[in-house]
């Protein structure tokens, strides 16, 4: 007979196992499965794991102004668990935004007062005075080395900064989500690892559970798809999902690079995260007195959407494959060696490449689906990482809502905020949806 | 003084590399400077920090796309480039060859920095085939250099830890170790000014080089295929420890 659980969540990433982990708190016995090795080792682990409150659209500074209460109370949201790998730590270095034409700041700042987000506005001396080797010319527009005008001397200087003393990021995402898991075990959760979904069963509109490569049959009436950057893939083996989804997903491939901080300073203690819209770029500290630059999807970049079987297995080739490319390298480690120009660029790439779950606006869908107990928590969009344990709280709500008879679609259900105490319409994530065009349509969300 | 460095555009380490039909890797992967050429740059322009009037000239043989590791040996401090241009696969003495009459046709060189090898041959031999060529003395694998009298002293790292230092003649051949230096890489200025550097570029065939009597030339490839039996220590942490020591003396012979 197959083994039967009331959930099964597909995944056990930084989304998969908070869901978990507040599934079991309301009562319901879950089964995550994972075809990697371990929880958090699949995107995850790529994760760049900043958390910052700016995103384009007031609701989504709010989850992520809410996101930033669980990181600061990590031990307890956790219930104090122990896990034998040792904890996440969040280090709060602060969050600079530039204010460029690269970020709609104004609307940024418009949201932080509306939501209650602490803020400073600093002047360039302000900058200057807490980044000491920053540059601060303008050199928007973004573009790439290979364009001549990459090379030209700027002449304007940028405004200033909004600075958030909240921000900062995770010290390693895997083990967040390794951390969430020995969690959910705590309160009767289970994890399958090495074990590939190839079917979603149902019957009569309705998912009656899973079937893995090995040809196991897991049964539940409950199946969330939380599988990253193969969301799209899940969606397309549970019947008419896919089909019922006005904002798709797909999987992006992203670099984002080590570069050493100049040698007289200190970036992994005093420096700051850093937005950085003009040379489209964001910064932050990473062991080992580096940079890591991530890149916020200037439109004169390609955007390489690959297979993720094909990406992790590492083909596709030059551009396509998990091999960072010299191009990309040089893109990124210039435009950053503008703002910082004592930054000494090394001639061979270092750095991760991963994949995005990409959704059509660069904002997720949390949502039901067209099929009865089957659940998305998808198209994170390289820009979710910190909104983790407060989505896993509100699609466990979202999920026991609709089990309990709530037509989601036609009233959406409200979230209320734990810690901020604001409601949110879950219907903002709808699968439904038109393509929100408030969005930044990059992974500044 | 003229100091020449011989370059070489190699494929990332890091890169996946596959083999197409049984005999050359698949190039479209990420080439960048030779590692140990980023030693011999480095090296270079330190010298030329010290000495007066100096001048740092990248030689490289390979193919067009090459001028990219051209332009970043530039980035790096050398003053100007050489690319001998050619779409063949050379083995080290045509290389040797190349290299040589490249330099000889632009200048006269004081010294001449190389790298102790290129990662992707590996063959070891250029540098000593460019010293015979010009009958300079060579020594490779330096992990000092320094200038007293006119005459280059090196000290070498040799296996099993040990070093030697030589005194040579100038002009001499010296193969860069990773002990030579930390690399100094480029900022952004510097790459900017190394856009605006000379790079001559010259066809393999209009050097007319004397062949070799010899040749090599490579007639299969393979990849080596490394099958790892990762197993799990266990135990309480002593245990762990214990195992680890006796793995290290009894399996890998590293601990007496």
């Amino acid at each position: 007979m197959n083994k039967k659980y009331d959930a099964i969540i597909v995944g056990a990433g930084v989304i998969g196992t908070p869901i978990a982990y507040e599934l079991c708190k309301m009562g319901y016995k879950t089964l995550n499965v994972d075809k990697l090795p371990d929880a958090g080792e699949g995107s995850t682990a790529g994760s760049c794991a900043i958390v910052r409150a700016h995103y384009s659209t007031e609701d989504g500074v709010a989850l992520a102004y809410e996101g930033f209460k669980y990181w600061l109370d990590w031990e307890n949201y956790l219930g104090n668990v122990t896990d034998e790998k040792g904890m996440a730590k969040y280090m709060n270095t602060g969050s600079i935004l530039l204010k460029s034409e690269g970020h709609d700041w104004r609307k940024v700042q418009k949201h932080y007062d509306a939501v209650g987000v602490k803020y400073e506005e600093w002047d360039l001396d302000t900058i200057k005075k807490h980044v000491p080797p920053i540059d601060l010319h303008k050199f928007w527009p973004v573009r790439r080395p290979e364009d001549p005008t990459f090379f030209d001397e700027p002449t304007e200087m940028l405004e200033g900064a909004i600075f958030c003393p909240e921000g900062g990021y995770v010290n390693d995402p895997a083990l967040s989500a390794h951390n969430i898991m020995r969690a959910a075990e705590a309160k009767g959760g289970e994890f399958m690892f090495n074990a590939e979904v190839v079917d979603i069963r149902s019957e009569n509109g309705k998912v009656t559970g899973i079937t893995l490569k090995d040809g196991t049959q897991i049964d539940a009436g409950i199946v969330v798809n939380v599988g990253g950057p193969h969301s799209f893939k899940i969606n397309q083996m549970a019947e008419g999902v896919w089909e019922g989804c006005n904002i798709k997903t797909k999987s992006l491939r992203h670099e984002v690079m080590y570069c050493p901080s100049p040698e007289d300073y200190d970036y992994l203690n005093d420096g700051y995260h850093m937005s950085d819209g003009d040379i489209g770029c964001y910064v932050r500290p990473e062991v080992g007195n580096l940079f890591l630059i991530g890149s916020e999807d200037p439109d004169c970049d390609p955007q390489e959407w690959v297979d993720p079987d094909e990406f992790y297995a590492g083909k596709g080739g030059h551009g396509r494959d998990n091999v960072l490319t010299d191009e990309q390298w040089k893109a990124q480690c210039y435009r950053l060696g503008k703002r910082i120009p004592t930054l000494q660029v090394p001639n061979q790439p270092k750095g991760v490449v991963d994949l995005y779950d990409c959704s059509d606006d660069w904002i997720p869908v949390y949502d039901k689906s067209d099929l009865g107990g089957f659940y998305m928590a998808i198209g994170t969009s390289g820009n979710q990482y910190k909104n983790a344990p407060v989505v896993g709280r509100m699609m466990a709500e979202l999920i026991d809502a609709c089990e309990k008879g709530l037509d989601h679609d036609k009233e959406p259900f409200q979230y209320e905020f734990k810690y901020t105490k604001r409601t949110l319409d879950v219907g903002f994530f709808s699968r439904k949806r038109e393509i929100n065009y408030d969005s930044s349509f990059s992974v500044n969300g | 003084m003229q100091i020449y460095v011989c370059i070489k555009h190699v494929p990332d380490s890091a890169a996946n590399i596959h083999i197409l039909d049984d005999i050359r890797i698949d190039e479209k992967v990420a080439f960048l400077l030779n590692p140990y050429d980023e030693h011999a740059v480095t090296e270079a322009a330190a010298v030329k920090k010290k000495v007066q009037d100096s001048e740092i000239i990248a030689v490289c043989l390979g193919r067009p796309d090459a001028e990219k590791t051209i332009r970043s040996a530039m980035a790096m401090g050398a003053d100007r480039g050489i690319l001998v241009e050619t779409d063949d696969v050379c083995d080290s003495m045509t290389t040797a060859r190349a290299l040589h009459a490249a330099i000889v046709q632009d200048g006269s060189a004081d010294i001449i920095f190389t790298g102790k090898e290129s990662i992707d041959s590996e063959g070891m031999q250029t540098q000593f085939r460019i010293g015979a060529l010009f009958d300079f003395p060579v020594v490779t694998n330096a992990a000092t250099f320094d200038i007293a009298s006119g005459r280059a002293v090196v000290t070498c790292e040799l296996s099993g830890g040990r070093t030697r230092t030589f005194e040579l003649a100038m002009p001499c051949v010296v193969g860069a170790g990773r002990g030579l230096n930390t690399p100094g890489y480029p900022t952004f200025p510097d790459v900017v000014k190394a856009r605006k550097k000379p790079i001559k570029t010259i066809a393999l065939d209009s050097l007319a080089i004397t062949p070799a009597a010899g040749s090599a030339k490579t007639v299969a490839l393979t990849p080596l295929v490394q099958n790892r039996h990762p197993k799990k220590i266990t135990g309480t942490p002593a245990d762990q420890a214990k195992e680890i020591i006796r793995i290290l003396r009894q399996e890998a012979k590293v601990l007496a």
